[in-house]
């Protein structure tokens, strides 16, 4: 028999061992894109949210029907019962801008010094990937008797309010 | 065939499994860098607080022309001057801005600095602009305009 070749057998199975690491580092990584793709979604997600809660805020009344300051003005100040929410304007206008997103809205407004938080719009609990965008307005009596609202402001009075908008996908 | 079996210099099989062995050591190591990259920007993405500091600055400067029209309004009405009733009103917002942004970790302040007129007087098209501070930390980046200055004509 032939034993001669035994230094290239050795350097074959060296380089099989080799090649066997690699190929499970390579399957290893696997673990760490999960995570960065998972992110990407959420930056995402993020900006959409934003993006729609800044259009609705800035665009032209020949854009849209009423704008995010009327949406809120128009608030009759009643919690909604799930699963309609009582804030019909900004539900059309955020179900058209954020296609296949579901979300929840709470507004955020102090009050004679205290932090009040009601929720307007309520689409379910949100799944572990959700993220919160958030925009203000202010309020003025003028504001809100011009779109019906319930907010009890004076007329000397402006009332920001924070626009929390809890978004997800399903 | 007997030649094969009886021929023992290898080297090049053995060279070239070594050489593939290492072009895939090196680019396994370029997959991981390149996700970890991936993850540490969209991380960063997520953590930098872009839209926050934009909000605050664009919501005060709307606020700004807000609080002036309805200084003009209640100036209608009071005996109180038009500066006067703009801080008032300023302050007002100022705290609530305060505390909206507490109620999540963060802390912003927005302090009137000056209403710059014309001509020295107050009237509804004298007051040209407004110079306003503007601080924004939630711990992690720390943001500040001083002064800002708002255009409220």
């Amino acid at each position: 028999m032939n034993n001669k070749a035994q230094l290239h057998t050795l350097e074959g199975l060296g380089a099989a061992v080799l090649m066997t690491l690699t190929i499970l580092a390579i399957t290893q990584s696997t673990m760490i894109v999960t995570p960065q793709n998972a992110l990407a979604v959420d930056v995402q997600l993020e900006q959409m949210s934003s993006d729609a809660l800044a259009v609705l805020d800035i665009a032209s009344m020949a854009s849209v029907q009423y704008n995010l300051t009327e949406c809120i003005a128009s608030w009759d100040m009643a919690e909604p019962t799930y699963p309609t929410g009582n804030l019909d304007n900004l539900d059309t206008a955020l179900s058209y801008l954020l296609p296949g997103i579901l979300y929840n809205v709470d507004l955020a407004y102090t009050k004679s010094g205290n932090l009040n938080v009601e929720k307007v719009i309520i689409n379910g609990p949100p799944s572990t990937n959700a993220v919160v965008a958030r925009r203000y307005v202010t309020l003025t009596n003028q504001t809100v008797n011009n779109m019906g609202g319930g907010w009890s402001l004076q007329d000397d009075e402006l009332r920001v309010v924070e626009v929390r908008m809890t978004a997800w996908k399903v | 065939m007997e030649s094969m079996r009886k021929n023992t210099k290898g080297q090049w099989i053995a060279l070239s499994g070594l050489v593939i062995s290492l072009i895939l050591i090196g680019l396994a190591a370029l997959a991981n860098q390149a996700a970890i990259a991936g993850y540490h920007s969209s991380n960063a993405a997520l953590e930098f607080p872009k839209e926050n500091i934009r909000e605050l600055n664009s919501h005060t400067r709307d606020n700004a022309r807000i609080i002036k029209d309805l200084s003009f309004e209640i100036n209608s009405t009071s005996n109180e001057t038009i500066p006067f009733i703009f801080e008032q009103l300023f302050d007002n917002y100022s705290t609530q801005i305060q505390n909206l942004y507490a109620s999540h970790g963060e802390t912003a302040d927005v302090s009137l600095v000056s209403i710059n007129s014309t001509n020295g007087t107050f009237g509804i098209d004298d007051i040209d602009l407004i110079f306003v501070n503007i601080t924004y930390n939630d711990g992690s980046t720390h943001y500040v305009s001083q002064p800002e200055i708002i255009e409220v004509r």
